[in-house]
């Protein structure tokens, strides 16, 4: 990979991930993706001066996880579908099941079809 | 398809009219267009359909977890109708995945999305990439997401850059006050799960009855509020300290 990546994940005032992060990195694990991760930090929302909460402050993001690519420019990129990230960045080919939950998390409508 | 339809100026004419009109435009300019109906009180689009056209093709999204009435109510207006009522499967081996590694609950724990994708979501995009047009029972006063759903637009979820598809939500302005009348007074038929209590009717685990006055979201999903918050980012505010007995007193 010619690009660096970072994923930030949320963690709970239990030390565990969110639910969320927590599928999503089974999910790189289980497609072997994971060693394209360069960089995993944490953002821990009862400390703002977390790496993943100055981060989140920084580019704007509101949910976990999300993912930052940087370039060899050192130009960055804002991923906060995984989704994207797996298909644009990792090359991947995305299944049925995780297309479609992409489109149910990001219409909301469709939850009373 | 009608081809070189401004889907813009479309909506903008059809926004006022009555959804017996907005129908007409529907199968007229998309004759590959597709009803979706869910069970319930969308009904009212199947009954309208039909006394514009025959032939209409009508899908339902079988997830396996509808209650026993709703699947008697499905083969009810299939008998009553005369039509070809289309149920639409999940794949069996993603819906086999998913129960194989979580069960038949995970979405009490981890929210209904997943599951909802495999017996939902999945099967309707399916559908959706062999027609033109659907037509949907959206209505504004059902969910706040709703509320400014227009009468007919391109649908951002489900075309592709090789296949534009319009979806038209002829209901859309009518309140559920109006789509009960049009059930009276044409002795349309109906889930039997409404006089008991149901307003929004989905699958059987995900569904409850609501009181008089709630939100019809309140009697889908209603586990979920608290537990879909944990993925968001925001600064925890510590809660005030109480003060102890020993102060108070």
């Amino acid at each position: 990979m010619t690009t660096h990546i970072i994923m930030v994940k949320k963690i709970l005032a239990d030390g565990a991930p969110c639910r969320k992060c927590r599928e999503v990195y089974e999910r790189l694990q289980r497609d072997g993706l994971l060693q394209h991760i360069d960089h995993i930090v944490t953002a821990d929302p009862r400390n703002p001066d977390s790496e993943g909460m100055r981060l989140a402050a920084r580019h704007q993001v509101s949910r976990a996880p999300f993912f930052i690519v940087r370039d060899k420019g050192g130009n960055e990129r804002i991923y906060d579908s995984f989704l994207r990230l797996k298909r644009e960045v990792l090359q991947a080919r995305a299944s049925t099941t995780e297309v479609a939950l992409d489109l149910a998390e990001r219409f909301p409508e469709l939850d009373y079809i | 398809m009608s081809t070189n339809l401004n889907i813009e100026q479309l909506a903008t004419h059809q926004e006022q009219n009555d959804p017996v009109e907005i129908l007409r435009v529907a199968l007229e300019h998309f004759p590959n267009s597709v009803i979706s109906f869910s069970g319930a009180e969308d009904i009212v689009l199947v009954d309208m359909a039909l006394r514009i056209r025959k032939d209409i093709q009508v899908f339902s999204l079988d997830t396996g977890r509808l209650h026993p009435e709703t699947y008697r109510f499905l083969e009810e207006v299939r008998n009553h109708y005369g039509i070809q009522l289309e149920l639409l499967s999940p794949d069996s081996r993603e819906l086999e995945q998913l129960v194989r590694t979580k069960g038949l609950f995970s979405f009490y724990q981890d929210g209904h999305k997943e599951c909802c994708a495999i017996r939902k979501v999945a099967p309707l995009r399916r559908k959706l990439a062999t027609v033109d047009a659907w037509i949907t029972g959206l209505r504004h006063d059902q969910t706040p997401v709703r509320a400014s759903v227009p009468v007919v637009q391109e649908d951002t979820a489900f075309s592709t850059p090789e296949h534009t598809l319009v979806k038209f939500n002829p209901l859309a302005n009518w309140s559920s006050a109006q789509v009960w009348e049009y059930i009276r007074d044409n002795n349309v038929p109906f889930n039997e799960l409404h006089r008991s209590g149901y307003i929004s009717i989905g699958c059987e685990p995900c569904t409850r009855t609501t009181l008089p006055n709630q939100h019809e979201r309140a009697g889908r999903w209603w586990w979920e509020e608290e537990a879909m918050k944990d993925c968001g980012l925001h600064v925890a505010t510590p809660e005030p300290s109480r003060p102890k007995p020993a102060e108070v007193a």
